[in-house]
């Protein structure tokens, strides 16, 4: 094996620099197959919002070229001084190369920890390396057993396990208090970027009635066109609040919009009916004080992140786990490489030695002809394929040991002189 | 027959020991052994329930025919909602009243004459009280649950965090739902046997029982929950507290001396 990753992630450089070097699609293609062609090798680019890596790989005995190379190469690409990335790009050769893909895939090596997004990403490198020709044997090996480890992580650990949006988050805590969405209905007060990200994820509970308000009508009627609802006058919130089930309040306003005397009110017209209410504005659009725990729920962003982070910790807790999943299966991609590698040597190595024992039994068997018997003649065949065996032993584990060590071409050409088989 | 209380009370038992680990290491295998030993305990009290046919009029036999109901109960769950901590709700109740009825095991009265051609009404109070007491019972599980989900969401936990139970809104549904059914059972069930009553030898004592005040308590109870939850709009969080009540006069009631029990049992 003889492989190198290059790349620079959020660990070593800034959003900034990770902007300039980031490849699209057809960029992305295209330096697959130019690093390809210019190196002589295997190559794929993964590049994400939190990463852009190089993954090159060749026959053993070959250098592959180093992060200075690579540094010239991806600064050639963005016209960026190749001193400006160099100082952030982290290289990782053979073994090391295999398990940092792994943990890549297997979403160790993000931002978030067990984000599903990551395995989807890897698979589309590595797709569109051989679509474009410029990925082999190793490399699609290789992305083959990255996605066998993510999803062994996936399954066998709770890493990827609860939402860490704040609006996937929202959306839980919904569904914790409510079951039919058929019969609901969601207000909207204000309409903020992330509220309208939320409201995306609410609608896709399909609620029977959206209701949407905001100082401005025109903003009302533009966000109820988008969500599909109805706009109901600033003046009418009181009235929407006793109606609604679910609100979700995002407003700009500097001050609170609703306060715990004014939904007093307001709550004894609800006839004890449950009502969650989303308050992702900052500052909060609801005082605190109206969560009872018993018919109203309030979330506020604090809150939601709170939980966010409590999944996050919660998902930390499987770390170990994961990596002991992504030590394992990089050792068994270590182990059936070398296999398939060393596989055509010990073959040769097995016919060499067939041969020089057929040399040896065939006359010997001839000139004792009718001195023994059959039974006699096969325990002497069988002593023989015996010793060929352990003779062989010895050369086939201490080249699988040395391929899962990175001493393999050194064994695998001095097994070849040793026993002549060029 | 050999099989006995205790047979299917440490088949219970083990399932909910099984429950338990499966909460802090969420295996498959946990929960599979779980639901094996449940399938058990159940299989051999209903074998147990054949042979013996326990008089649901007297303590023992209405709580080991509860127990079966509810170990159903929990067998649904179980593979309906195999994500959810269920059978850590249902299970402590099954095993009380399985462990109830061993402590009222003495009592050797039989079925048969309670079901005879004789006593049609007799057996359909009986089967009706014992309906109202399943409903009384899964109304009080998820009033359990629904407490427990709406602290949880009160404190703001990650729902990834301690027990995964169903919403607040179908735990409220189900508490609804059982003592909305319970009620007219035990309704019904009440009149057949204060029809009954003039029947039995001492009709003074019958009306004086602690089994008929108990029972007529309860219908106070379910009519108050029902008046709290209709009229009063009173929240679930509260009627989930009073749910309470009425279980635990239910089990007072159940384990009272049944006054036709005592009259019939001697014939």
């Amino acid at each position: 094996m003889n492989l190198v990753a290059v790349g620079i992630s959020f660990r070593s450089a800034s959003v900034d620099l990770r902007e300039r070097i980031a490849f699209t699609e057809p960029k992305r293609d295209q330096a697959s197959g130019d690093l390809a062609s210019r190196y002589g090798c295997e190559a794929a680019v993964l590049s994400t919002c939190n990463r852009v890596e190089l993954y090159l790989a060749r026959p053993e005995g070959e250098a592959l070229p180093d992060a200075n190379l690579l540094a010239e190469f991806l600064g050639e690409y963005h016209s960026i001084a190749p001193s400006d990335i160099r100082p952030h790009l982290i290289e990782k050769r053979d073994a090391e190369g295999v398990r940092h893909l792994f943990r890549v895939a297997a979403s160790l090596d993000s931002l978030i920890v067990g984000e599903g997004q990551i395995a989807g990403q890897v698979k589309t490198t590595f797709e569109a390396a051989r679509a474009v020709g410029s990925s082999g044997p190793f490399l699609n090996a290789l992305y083959q057993h990255a996605q066998k480890t993510a999803k062994r992580v996936r399954t066998d650990t709770g890493i990827s396990k609860g939402h860490v949006s704040v609006s996937s988050v929202a959306v839980d805590y919904v569904r914790q208090v409510f079951d039919h969405f058929g019969e609901k209905t969601i207000l909207v007060i204000g309409a903020g970027k992330m509220g309208r990200l939320t409201l995306k994820h609410l609608q896709e509970l399909k609620p029977k009635k959206i209701l949407v308000t905001n100082r401005s009508p025109e903003k009302a009627l533009a966000v109820a066109a988008e969500c599909g609802g109805s706009a109901v006058s600033w003046e009418s919130l009181d009235d929407a609040l006793i109606q609604a089930d679910i609100v979700l309040s995002t407003t700009g306003a500097t001050e609170q919009v609703v306060s715990e005397k004014r939904y007093s009110s307001i709550r004894s017209k609800r006839h004890g009916r449950t009502a969650v209410i989303l308050d992702i504005a900052v500052p909060r659009d609801f005082d605190p004080a109206i969560h009872d725990g018993e018919t109203t729920f309030v979330f506020n962003i604090d809150d939601l992140k709170g939980i966010r982070e409590q999944t996050l910790a919660r998902r930390r807790t499987h770390i170990e786990r994961a990596e002991s999943i992504v030590e394992d299966e990089c050792k068994r991609f270590l182990d059936e490489w070398g296999r398939r590698k060393n596989g055509q040597l010990i073959a040769r190595l097995t016919q060499e030695f067939e041969a020089k024992r057929r040399e040896v039994i065939e006359p010997l068997l001839g000139r004792l002809n009718g001195k023994l018997t059959e039974k006699e003649r096969q325990e002497i065949e069988g002593a023989f394929r015996l010793y060929q065996n352990k003779l062989l032993h010895g050369p086939i584990t201490a080249l699988g040991e040395a391929t899962r060590d990175g001493n393999g071409p050194a064994l695998l050409e001095a097994v070849r002189r040793l026993f002549r088989l060029e | 027959m050999g099989i006995t209380i205790a047979c299917f009370g440490l088949s219970y038992l083990t399932a909910l020991g099984l429950e338990l680990a499966r909460q802090a290491r969420p295996v498959r295998s946990l929960r599979i052994a779980s639901l094996v030993f449940g399938m058990a305990g159940l299989f051999a009290q209903t074998i147990f329930l054949i042979y013996h046919q326990p008089n649901p009029a007297i303590a023992f036999g209405s709580l080991v025919l509860l127990a079966w109901v509810l170990a159903v109960f929990y067998l649904y769950g179980a593979v309906h909602y195999r994500t959810q901590a269920w059978g850590l709700f249902v299970l402590p109740v099954v095993v009380l009243l399985v462990g109830l009825s061993f402590v009222f095991q003495g009592d050797s009265e039989v079925m048969g004459d309670w079901f005879s051609a004789n006593h049609f009404w007799g057996s359909v109070h009986g089967m009706l009280l014992l309906a109202a007491a399943v409903g009384i019972t899964v109304g009080f599980l998820a009033s359990v649950m629904y407490l427990v989900q709406a602290r949880r969401l009160r404190m703001k936990r990650s729902p990834l965090g301690g027990l995964r139970l169903l919403s607040l809104e179908r735990l409220e549904a189900m508490n609804r739902r059982a003592i909305n059914l319970a009620f007219p059972m035990l309704t019904v069930g009440l009149l057949l046997g204060f029809m009954r009553l003039p029947a039995v030898g001492d009709a003074n004592a019958g009306w004086t029982a602690a089994k008929v005040l108990g029972t007529l308590g309860l219908w106070v109870v379910a009519l108050v929950l029902l008046y709290l939850r209709y009229g009063a709009h009173v929240p679930p969080r509260r009627l989930a507290i009073l749910t309470f009540a009425a279980f635990a006069l239910m089990l007072v009631t159940l384990v009272a001396a049944h006054p036709f029990a005592t009259v019939e049992g001697t014939r």
